[in-house]
């Protein structure tokens, strides 16, 4: 693995970590080097396999962290291939072209977080969330609690007491 | 249409006769993994309903609801946690923040009802077929806590930097400390049922969170007029049913509430709790004694406009809190802090004056339009056995009322203290100071009929109290003083087996087999203060009720059954600070009531 992550070093400009579990690698790259890298694994490296591609919202960074997680059944190995991209407006190429499924995971992405993959078959379908009309859910800045409390009636028949306020009721209402 | 489309349907058909894939019995089959977040259990008799299940819940599955049979006391709300399942995300957090561990989850997780509002109960209380299950999720053991268990401890002065001074003791915190102390509540407000004043304890926490140490202030006094003090001495009832207590030290509620003081400068005190312009309401009211229940009378009079004039007996305002409380637990300096931001409030003070003395209380009736009288316990009392009559056998509060006007007190080389409360901690530890200034050593034995355990003294002092060398020695009960040839030679006493009888009466049963001597020069007795209200004479002694211990009955207002007099402090309450800061208070409320409606 470190002789491949050298390799890469040299051609993608990579940073590797230390690995998290024997079988289990993450290293980040440049955005723009990141179809190329992930095309040479593919093709390569034996990575044959796309596990998963997901998202994180560093909100205070102003990033969007996204995670190629690329299996080898050879060696029965998992890199994550981490890239960061602008939150504003951002979009990414996309690899369905390497990946047919890759399309999911950047419809998923679109509607979740709202990063563009201009190109990726049926990207702008909703996914899971027919009839949205709010910020993309996954966002930070998105308030769940608000939008619940908005959108849904709570329960009839739920009642709550806060301890001290029941206490001052029940020891002492007159003091 | 193929005919595939057709034939396809009845294709299962040829399985009919096989072995069914499907579990028969999937709850037994296939019960939840030893792990497993299945449906909640609580331990209803451990659970105190502080309500942080409640809280940390991100779905809002969980309420806090009365149950029957569970009463609200100090330290437990009374209430107990309901899940809405519709809402449960099963993560768990509840279980992981609970402060007394009395939360789970069982790995049951199968459980079928027609009626929607089953799935919402009190686990623990309804009842469930789970409710012993003992596999599920617990919080797992370890460095695994969502708030530190242990408390920041405030810096101290080591024995050696302090034992023959007077000089503070425990330094306060430093930002950094009181912002992580305080970032260990978890606002439950269980403290405040059990806080005689009731303060806004979780309020004033969370205001050195945010770092609004002006706020702070303002929450202190909303309750509190000598946050200084009590900041300092305060007996904190609140921190024995803090509720992460339960599984970790409380938290410092007494020293958070100095840093609020400390931090704060006494010349900004009127800006920040806005007292600097009070419209007089042309009455007056008078307050006999300037102790803490005189103090906050008068403070939260004052603030409603009163003009107030508190009767001092003696020199200085404090009562036991000067005269009582040694300089290394209250510097004078912090007292004053909080009586002179009372006084700047307009409050005057006749020092050196005793009701029923210098002035009757008929005399304050016929000038003021009510009058407080919270003059507190200050006779101290015998335990009359054979040789207290000595003259080198003294009175605790005595001692320490001579040690605070400065006046020269008979120190011996071998003493012997009588009595296991606060005060004779107060006592020996004076003392002790005083020996070894004097004679370079310590030679001081306490001892109290109560065992190690029972002693009433706070821990604290009793461990500091050895660590200055005194030894404290409990469990013995007072026979004689030993006196030969006018000279006092020491205390005898037996074993102390017990101190109440069966229905709770105090008849201490000693065991004479085992008796004991400890050598001295000097006895303290330090087992109890009387009061002196022999300032309540003639026409209004006549009208008072007193209840058959002797204390005056008063009602919710601390209104005597003489309208114009109300009484409080530790002639009606306590003994402590914080009872007398607290009838105070309510006695003002109470007259304020009064004097509006006659």
């Amino acid at each position: 693995m470190n002789q491949l992550f050298k390799r890469l070093e040299d051609s993608f400009g990579l940073t590797a970590e230390s690995p998290r579990k024997p079988d289990q690698y993450f290293c980040t790259v440049d955005a723009n080097k990141l179809v190329a890298c992930i095309t040479h694994l593919r093709d390569n490296e034996g990575f044959t396999i796309l596990t998963l591609l997901t998202a994180v919202d560093w909100i205070e960074d102003g990033k969007f962290q996204l995670t190629y997680l690329l299996n080898n059944p050879a060696t029965k190995t998992d890199l994550g291939v981490r890239i960061f991209i602008e939150r504003d407006n951002t979009s990414m190429q996309s690899i369905h072209h390497l990946w047919g499924h890759a399309a999911t995971f950047q419809r998923e992405l679109k509607e979740m977080f709202g990063i563009d993959f201009p190109g990726s078959p049926r990207v702008d379908e909703p996914f899971l969330l027919e009839g949205w009309d709010d910020i993309p859910p996954m966002r930070r800045e998105f308030d769940t609690k608000k939008y619940a409390e908005e959108t849904y009636f709570p329960r009839p028949g739920r009642e709550t007491n806060d301890p001290a306020q029941y206490m001052k009721q029940k020891l002492y209402p007159d003091e | 249409m193929i005919l595939k489309d057709i034939l396809s349907p009845f294709s299962g058909w040829r399985k009919v006769f096989n072995e069914p894939v499907a579990l028969k019995d999937p709850v037994n089959d296939r019960p939840g993994a030893p792990r497993y977040r299945g449906f909640h259990k609580n331990d209803i008799s451990a659970c105190i309903g502080c309500g942080t299940c409640e809280t940390i819940c991100e779905n809002a599955a969980i309420d806090l609801v009365p149950v029957e049979g569970i009463k609200t006391k100090d330290g437990d709300s009374g209430l107990r946690p309901r899940v809405d399942y519709g809402r449960c995300c099963w993560c768990a957090l509840c279980v992981d923040v609970c402060t007394t561990g009395s939360l789970s989850l069982s790995n049951a997780y199968i459980w079928v009802s027609e009626d929607s509002d089953d799935y919402r109960f009190t686990p623990g209380v309804d009842e469930k077929p789970w409710q012993n299950e003992p596999l599920g999720w617990k919080k797992p053991e370890g460095d695994y806590e969502f708030y530190p268990l242990n408390r920041v401890a405030p810096p101290h002065l080591h024995p050696e930097e302090r034992h023959d001074s007077f000089v503070e003791m425990v330094k306060g915190f430093s930002k950094e400390q009181a912002m992580s102390e305080a970032d260990r509540c978890v606002e439950c407000g269980i403290c405040t049922a059990t806080c005689p004043a009731h303060m806004g304890i979780p309020q004033y926490i969370k205001a050195i969170r945010n770092d609004d140490l002006e706020e702070g202030l303002r929450v202190l006094y909303d309750t509190n007029p000598l946050p200084e003090i009590c900041g300092r001495i305060c007996t904190h009832k609140c921190e024995t049913v803090c509720s992460i207590g339960h599984r970790g030290e409380p938290l410092s509620i007494r020293w958070l509430k100095r840093y609020i003081a400390d931090q704060n400068p006494s010349e900004k005190y009127k800006e920040i709790l806005n007292t600097g312009n009070i419209e007089p309401n042309g009455k007056n009211v008078a307050v006999v004694g300037a102790g803490p229940a005189g103090l906050s009378a008068a403070h939260y009079l004052a603030l409603m406009g009163y003009s107030v004039t508190i009767f001092e007996a003696l020199p200085e305002a404090g009562g036991m809190m000067r005269y009582g409380i040694p300089e290394y637990r209250l510097p004078y300096d912090q007292l004053d802090k909080d009586i002179n931001y009372i006084l700047s409030l307009g409050v005057a003070i006749r020092y050196n004056t005793r009701v029923g003395t210098d002035i009757s209380l008929e005399q304050l009736h016929s000038q003021y339009d009510a009058v407080f009288a919270g003059t507190g316990l200050h006779q101290g009392r015998s335990t009359r056995i054979e040789g207290t009559n000595h003259p080198h056998v003294y009175q605790s509060i005595e001692l320490l009322r001579k040690i605070t006007l400065g006046e020269e007190i008979h120190v011996a080389e071998k003493i012997v203290v009588i009595g296991g409360g606060n005060v004779a901690m107060d006592i020996t530890r004076s003392l002790a100071r005083l020996q070894r200034q004097k004679y370079g050593k310590v030679q001081i034995i306490t001892t109290s009929l109560e065992t190690e355990e029972k002693m009433p003294a706070d821990r604290e002092e009793v461990v500091e109290a050895r660590e200055e060398g005194a030894t404290v020695n409990p469990g013995w009960a007072p026979q004689k003083i030993e006196i030969v040839d006018g000279a006092l030679k020491g205390l005898h006493v037996v074993q102390c087996m017990s101190l109440f009888d069966s229905t709770g009466k105090f008849n201490p049963q000693c065991n004479m087999d085992v008796a004991n001597f400890f050598e001295a020069d000097m006895v303290v007795e330090s087992i109890g203060q009387g009061m002196d209200i022999s300032y309540l004479e003639g026409n209004v002694k006549d009208q008072l009720t007193f209840d058959p211990r002797g204390r005056i009955v008063v009602n919710a207002q601390f209104q005597s059954s003489v309208p114009w007099l109300f009484v409080g402090g530790d002639i009606i309450q306590g003994p402590d600070v914080i009872h007398g800061i607290a009838n105070g208070h309510t006695a003002a409320k109470g007259i304020d009531q009064y004097l509006t409606s006659i």
